[in-house]
């Protein structure tokens, strides 16, 4: 499924919760990730997610679609980091 | 499923906070461990033992490719999949002469049968000129059944391929890909460039695709088993490369994609694709990769990177004696 990645996390965590979205998720933009991921991939996401951010403070929001070809995406400005499969 | 990521740029790969990252010249780039299936590197990268170490745990081979885009080797991680009674049972296969002759037999009827899909194809398209190649590749299909040696059935292999490589002109008009004859290292024209660099593309994904299961890809049974490469990937090629690389080939040719500017001459002779038409063609193999057809017996959809893991697992059924393996014939 196509999922969308927010996190809104103390600043002590921040740099934690890129790097664990990166191993899964194409990094967008401060805070933002997306990409395809599969049902068990995204709930191994979520597990290491769980383990790290302050439950009293931290958010991190999921959007998840069946996949891409429900979303639109529109860049207004520069697009930070292109993702393509051809590097 | 996960990706697989084409590097063409020159640069260094790394791990970095347990994920793999490219430095090239236009900066960092992060790609994601968990959904990368394999790297294809064409480009000039410097790589470390951490990173193969990294390449290991996560499971990613990486395959590599030189200047002119040929196939040069690949990094596998240790087997994680080991199943002694499979591999046995494979080597038994092998072994046994009236087992692996029936299998090769399988592998070219199903090889022949999709060549004859795509040139019905384009005959139903008004090209009537195809009706004899057709009907040589039905003759030699029916000579498989009389053939009592791999040697013979290989031999029918090539004469069926030769039929069908004589229609090629006639589907993209000839012009400036013209194809004449079949010319490997070097590839003579552009035509045959296309086609060495297209069944690489598929050895390789024909490789991965076995290192995800438990078959040990260097028993193969059409192809003769021997010290030095690979083989059993050879053979599940020879059934996807009439649907996968030559449909590919006619429709860059046909609409106009590819072109002749895209090819250079190498500098001891032969033709070779230029690094832009290498992106195109690879664009185009994984598009065609990700595309997914209505599977009649799973009813859902599969794509054909998965159709060719599931030829593997069919393979394997047929191995351990589970199932008889019915090579996967195209629809249209």
């Amino acid at each position: 499924m196509f999922v969308i990645m927010i996190y809104d996390v103390g600043e002590r965590r921040v740099a934690k919760m890129l790097k664990i979205g990166r191993k899964y998720l194409n990094w967008v933009q401060n805070s933002v990730l997306e990409g395809e991921l599969s049902e068990g991939l995204l709930a191994k996401l979520k597990a290491e997610v769980k383990q790290k951010i302050d439950h009293e403070s931290d958010s991190v929001i999921f959007y998840t679609w069946r996949s891409e070809r429900y979303t639109a995406r529109e860049v207004i400005g520069i697009e930070r980091n292109e993702i393509n499969i051809i590097v | 499923m996960g990706k697989t990521i084409y590097i063409f740029s020159a640069g260094e790969l790394k791990r970095k906070e347990n994920t793999v990252v490219f430095e090239g010249e236009d900066g960092r780039k992060f790609l994601p461990v968990e959904t990368t299936d394999e790297l294809m590197i064409f480009g000039e990268v410097s790589l470390n033992k951490r990173f193969l170490e990294f390449c290991t745990v996560s499971h990613v081979p990486l395959h590599f490719f030189n200047h002119h885009g040929y196939y040069q080797g690949s990094y596998s991680p240790r087997e994680f999949l080991n199943s002694g009674a499979t591999i046995l049972a494979q080597a038994a296969c092998y072994l046994d002469h009236e087992k692996r002759v029936d299998i090769a037999r399988r592998i070219v009827c199903g090889a022949m049968e999709n060549m004859a899909v795509v040139l019905n194809y384009y005959r139903r398209r008004g090209n009537e000129s195809l009706v004899s190649m057709l009907s040589n590749i039905e003759s030699y299909k029916g000579k498989l059944d009389k053939s009592d040696s791999v040697a013979e059935i290989m031999g029918l292999e090539g004469n069926g391929r030769e039929a069908y490589y004589s229609a090629f002109d006639h589907i993209t008009g000839g012009g400036p890909f013209a194809f004449d004859v079949r010319s490997r290292r070097p590839p003579q024209n552009r035509m045959n460039a296309l086609i060495s660099f297209l069944n690489s593309m598929c050895y390789v994904t024909a490789l991965s695709q076995i290192y995800r299961t438990h078959l040990d890809p260097r028993i193969g049974f059409l192809h003769e088993t021997n010290f030095r490469r690979f083989s059993l990937n050879l053979d599940v090629a020879e059934i996807f490369k009439p649907i996968l690389v030559d449909r590919i080939i006619f429709s860059l040719i046909n609409k106009k994609v590819i072109q002749a500017k895209h090819f250079e001459d190498g500098p001891s002779g032969g033709i070779y694709l230029q690094e832009s038409g290498r992106k195109i063609v690879v664009s185009a193999w994984e598009e065609r990769l990700q595309q997914t057809i209505d599977h009649p017996r799973l009813k859902r959809k599969v794509s054909y990177r998965g159709l060719m893991r599931m030829e593997v697992h069919k393979l394997e059924k047929h191995i351990l004696g589970d199932q008889t393996y019915e090579p996967h014939i195209s629809g249209w």
